[in-house]
């Protein structure tokens, strides 16, 4: 009878809460171009450059690592003039090069069996060097046993998250962990909970993130933060604490049931900092990169920006720290790819963004099998929500216009809706327990850029959408983007 | 824009509640795989054409509900895919809206599903967490049988001995029966051996003009169309080599077909398949098809050493660990060292591999080295402290490239260091072990083979195929099938391997 009633409680809560409408409409390539200049960069000649990874090396140089296991340096990926750019193979024969950096003379690869240090020790043009730093993971065949690779952080570690084999099982050492590699190739056991990432970065302060995918334990795609020695949610390669010296034994949660509660029961989950609500604007998020351009890639100061490879497009997440945890929102940013998006990078000294992206085995969209391209801030700054915070009461939204008065300060301009997703074994989860908080009010700072939104009926644990399709700037223009998904995971004190 | 007031929301999220936008559904979560068009995008598969999403809904509401894992034909062409079960992100109303509009949309002609449906399959399978192999889904919801172009087909089995095809008018048939699915098979016989069978019917031409036929049997047979012998198959063989294509000009309608087989012992074999005039693809009317690809077929993408370089490929190769590191060299010989086990573990010649397989797709399974007569040499540590040891000691360290690209390989094990250079000759392969340290280390150098010393003891002979040359005999040992070499510190030893 209990089950009974609760199902049909769902069924009324259903109908009765309603989403706020989908107000993204279709792409706009023109209107993107205004702010963002995008540019494919021409691959090698004849060559299958699936771009997996990206290196930035000292003078303006730049290394892809593709699919088929190859390093290739470009000269001139920089330039107005792209079809001057040269190529030259630095390297080849590696396993899916996932990860990949520059340090001291030598190119590092994270690919899948191992960390390999490359390089060009007679100076004959290309690595005739690979030395094995690290291979303490283990594979056994299954394609699925991806390896991504950061690069290096303050101490010299490199941060490889281990997807479980098929995506699925934990049938080889260290599957759904992450990893940290020192400069001395030791292997320390670092995070449990992993499932399948998409790519891994740090962002200002130098802690470690990576991309989840939607699946197992996984409602959604997210994108978390790697406290080291903290749980990521997907229980499956629990079993390898054991192979660790004094690792305690991860959580074992609930199936069926929510991460706010499942987290409460056990300090060291640490919940996804943004979920990214799926098919809305994660279907597979990838490479990350954090904004430390000082203003050369917009008025973007540490904002990450995600990969996402079905829908060949940008993401872009804002974050803050509450009661010890990360959190934030996400926001559509760039899209037009021209194919499903997996590195991205970069180059803080003049807000390059390089990207890099393919389209084999896993659908996206985009008019090429392969990509790789180049993104810049034309310095004409779009209307925007700059970023969402959290408040006691409510969020405040900070603007990147000074907004108009009228139009900002009426609550019917913004609309709400919040829900959050089934944590459980099975394989994705549904929108549930959605919720329609209110906007009470909404004031207007005297410099215009913020607006302090007071809501009635916040939830914490969930997934707030902000739809603030009303405001205008000053000048009358609407938002580039006009909505925002704010994960609740703690509702601030003050 | 105006903003809907709340209380319209609430209308509009009640209408949707009871009708489920699947144009929704499938724009938001299939159409990156799918297309926007159902015909596939980047490679993977389409729904229009496909079989799958027709007839009784209960296959592809599996599919939806569990997703669908590794090799499966759809619209006559093999994939190798790994679709993602959405029973747990879709309700039962979303998956019954979600495959109606693909129904509707992309199949045509398909009735709508029903909520009802979902929900009985889902009770069905709730016990399920695994993903669908095509085989399973087929066995328990086949494909209904294509109609072919023969009509009133009957068959006749006729039981004896025979080497050539007899007088079927002098004989009598031990057993009748209509085959109203217009396909022959050997099967329809009930037996193994010592018969022959004759099928009569009509063949459908649909329209004038030249059809050519494409004939094989396990034994032999003849096939008659138009009361005309075509194309015959004499005496006790195999297909393969003595398959025959004949061409003959048909008239639009019904054209006499006879099809005689007798079958002696052993396989029992029939592979008939026409085109028309205007068809590219070949229809098959027996239950054998030939020239189809069995499992997931790749382009050859060829990996050779080029300009005198050696050639790298670092992959899942068969025959040894996932570890597995392949280097071609320019003079045709080939070695797959195992970075697991610390040692070369496969030798082959002629071609080196081919990237077809893990280039062309997500990369599932191992491949086979593309040249000939591979030998495996081991599959157990490389390295030993001992030769009655068998525990791995050591740690792969990586490789060094010469000039040329040829690796020198790294295994440090404690205090020692272990390099392993090969270096191609006209004919063979130069292999030098130098160990520097403080202990003695064995080298496994083969235990799968027997090894046969010839020549006095200078060389041993490795399976019979493999010539290893050691510069100093005295440090191999050869114990059962197992050949080690025992280097000491400040030691550099030569290997020659030469293929026979």
């Amino acid at each position: 009878m209990k089950k009974f009633l609760s199902g049909f409680l769902g069924a009324v809560l259903t109908v009765s809460v309603s989403a706020a409408p989908s107000v993204k409409g279709p792409f706009d390539p023109v209107l993107q171009d205004k702010y963002y200049e995008r540019v494919q960069i021409p691959t090698p000649a004849g060559e299958v450059c699936e771009v997996v990874s990206i290196a930035l090396l000292p003078d303006k140089k730049v290394a892809i690592g593709t699919r088929r296991g190859d390093v290739w340096v470009a000269e001139g990926a920089y330039e107005n003039d792209l079809s001057k750019i040269k190529w030259t193979k630095f390297a080849t024969g590696l396993h899916e090069p996932l990860g990949m950096f520059w340090k001291d003379g030598s190119i590092y690869a994270t690919h899948r069996p191992e960390l390999t240090r490359m390089t060009d020790r007679h100076g004959v043009g290309h690595a005739d060097s690979y030395e094995s730093i690290c291979s303490d993971w283990g594979i056994n065949g299954d394609y699925h046993e991806f390896a991504w690779g950061s690069e290096p952080d303050r101490e010299g570690n490199v941060w490889v998250v281990l997807c479980l084999s098929g995506s699925f099982y934990a049938n080889s050492d260290w599957r759904g962990w992450c990893v940290r590699v020192t400069p001395e190739g030791k292997m320390i056991p670092t995070c449990p909970g992993i499932r399948s990432p998409g790519g891994i970065g740090a962002n200002e302060k130098g802690d470690m993130f990576y991309t989840d995918n939607q699946g197992v334990w996984n409602g959604a795609s997210s994108i978390k933060w790697l406290r080291p020695g903290s749980f990521q949610g997907n229980p499956t390669g629990n079993k390898f604490y054991k192979l660790a010296k004094d690792f305690p034994a991860p959580p074992e949660p609930q199936s069926g049931s929510r991460i706010l509660k499942e987290r409460l029961k056990f300090p060291d989950f640490v919940p996804p900092a943004v979920i990214l609500p799926h098919g809305t604007v994660g279907n597979s998020p990838s490479g990350i990169a954090c904004d430390m351009s000082k203003g050369k890639w917009g008025p973007w100061a540490n904002q990450m920006f995600l990969g996402e490879q079905t829908a060949s497009q940008v993401q872009r997440v804002s974050l803050e720290f509450v009661n010890g945890l990360y959190q934030g929102a996400c926001f559509h940013f760039l899209e037009g790819f021209e194919a499903g998006l997996v590195p991205v990078r970069m180059d803080q000294t003049d807000g390059t963004l390089f990207v890099g992206g393919t389209n084999r085995g896993w659908g996206s969209r985009g008019h090429y099998p392969f990509t790789f391209e180049r993104v810049r801030w034309r310095g004409k700054v779009p209307f925007e929500m700059h970023d969402i915070s959290a408040r006691p009461d409510g969020f405040e939204l900070t603007f990147t216009h000074p907004v108009d008065a009228k139009t900002a300060g009426n609550v019917a301009s913004y609309d709400m809706d919040a829900f959050t997703y089934i944590y459980q074994s099975a394989y994705g989860s549904p929108e549930v327990d959605q919720a329609k908080p209110i906007v009470k009010s909404a004031t207007v700072a005297e410099d215009g850029l913020h607006v302090r939104l007071v809501v009635e009926g916040l939830i914490r644990g969930h997934i707030h959408h902000i739809a603030a399709v009303g405001v205008r700037d000053r000048a009358g223009e609407s938002l580039w983007h006009n909505e925002g998904w704010y994960t609740l995971n703690e509702i601030p004190s003050k | 824009m105006r903003l809907p007031t709340l209380s319209g929301l609430i209308l509009s999220a009640a209408c949707l509640a009871a009708a489920e936008d699947g144009a929704q559904i499938y724009n938001t979560l299939c159409i990156a795989c799918h297309g926007p068009d159902g015909k596939g995008a980047n490679g993977l598969p389409p729904l229009v054409g496909s079989e799958w999403p027709k007839g009784q809904p209960e296959r592809a509401i599996k599919i939806v509900i569990n997703g669908l894992t590794g090799p499966v034909e759809v619209a006559g062409k093999a994939y190798n895919i790994e679709m993602p079960p959405q029973g747990a992100v879709l309700n039962d109303e979303k998956i019954a809206a979600a495959l109606t509009y693909v129904r509707k949309t992309f199949v045509r002609g398909e009735s709508a599903v029903t909520v009802d449906q979902v929900k009985a399959v889902r009770a069905a399978v709730a016990d399920r967490t695994k993903p669908w192999t095509a085989d399973e889904l087929l066995k328990a919801h086949p494909f209904p049988p294509a109609k072919t172009a023969l009509k009133n087909l009957v068959g006749s089995v006729y039981k004896g001995e025979w080497t050539v095809m007899p007088d079927f008018a002098t004989l009598k048939p031990a057993q009748i029966e209509d085959e109203n699915a217009g396909i022959v098979s050997p099967n329809q016989s009930g037996l193994k051996k010592n018969y022959a069978m004759v099928w009569e019917g009509q063949f459908h031409a649909p329209v004038d003009g030249k059809y050519t036929f494409t004939f094989d049997c396990d034994d032999f047979g003849a096939l008659y169309l138009g009361g005309k012998k075509i194309a015959e198959i004499k005496g006790i063989g195999p297909i393969g080599s003595r398959a025959k294509q004949a061409t003959v000009e048909l008239k639009q309608g019904d054209n006499a077909f006879r099809l005689e087989y007798v079958q002696a012992a052993g396989e029992q074999v029939i592979v008939l398949g026409w085109k028309g005039p205007k068809d590219r693809d070949v229809k098959w009317l027996s239950d054998t098809k030939s020239g189809k690809a069995a499992g997931p077929k790749w382009p050859s993408i060829a990996i050779q050493p080029h300009d005198g370089y050696t050639a790298v490929y670092r992959n899942f190769i068969q025959g040894t660990t996932p570890r597995g590191i392949g280097f071609g060299f320019p003079n045709g010989m080939n070695l797959a060292f195992s970075a697991d086990n610390l040692a070369v573990e496969l030798m082959w010649s002629g071609r080196f591999m081919d990237g077809g397989h893990h280039w062309t797709d997500r990369g599932q399974g191992f491949e086979p080295p593309a040249g000939e007569g591979v030998i495996k040499l081991s599959g157990t540590s490389g390295i030993l402290s001992s030769v009655e040891a068998t525990d791995l000691i050591g740690k792969y360290r990586g490789y060094e490239l010469d000039r040329q690209g040829n690796p020198t390989f790294k295994v440090v094990a404690g205090g020692d260091t272990l390099t392993d250079a090969w270096l191609p000759g006209e004919h063979n392969l130069s292999r030098t072990l130098t160990l520097q340290g403080d202990k003695p280390l064995v080298v496994l150098l083969e235990r799968n083979l027997e090894a046969v010393a010839k020549e006095d003891g200078k060389v041993l002979e490795i399976g019979g195929r493999l010539l290893l040359t050691p510069s100093l005999p005295q440090a191999l040992k050869v114990q059962g099938t197992a050949v080690y070499l025992t280097l000491n510190p400040g030691e550099s030893i030569t290997l020659g391997y030469s293929f026979r």
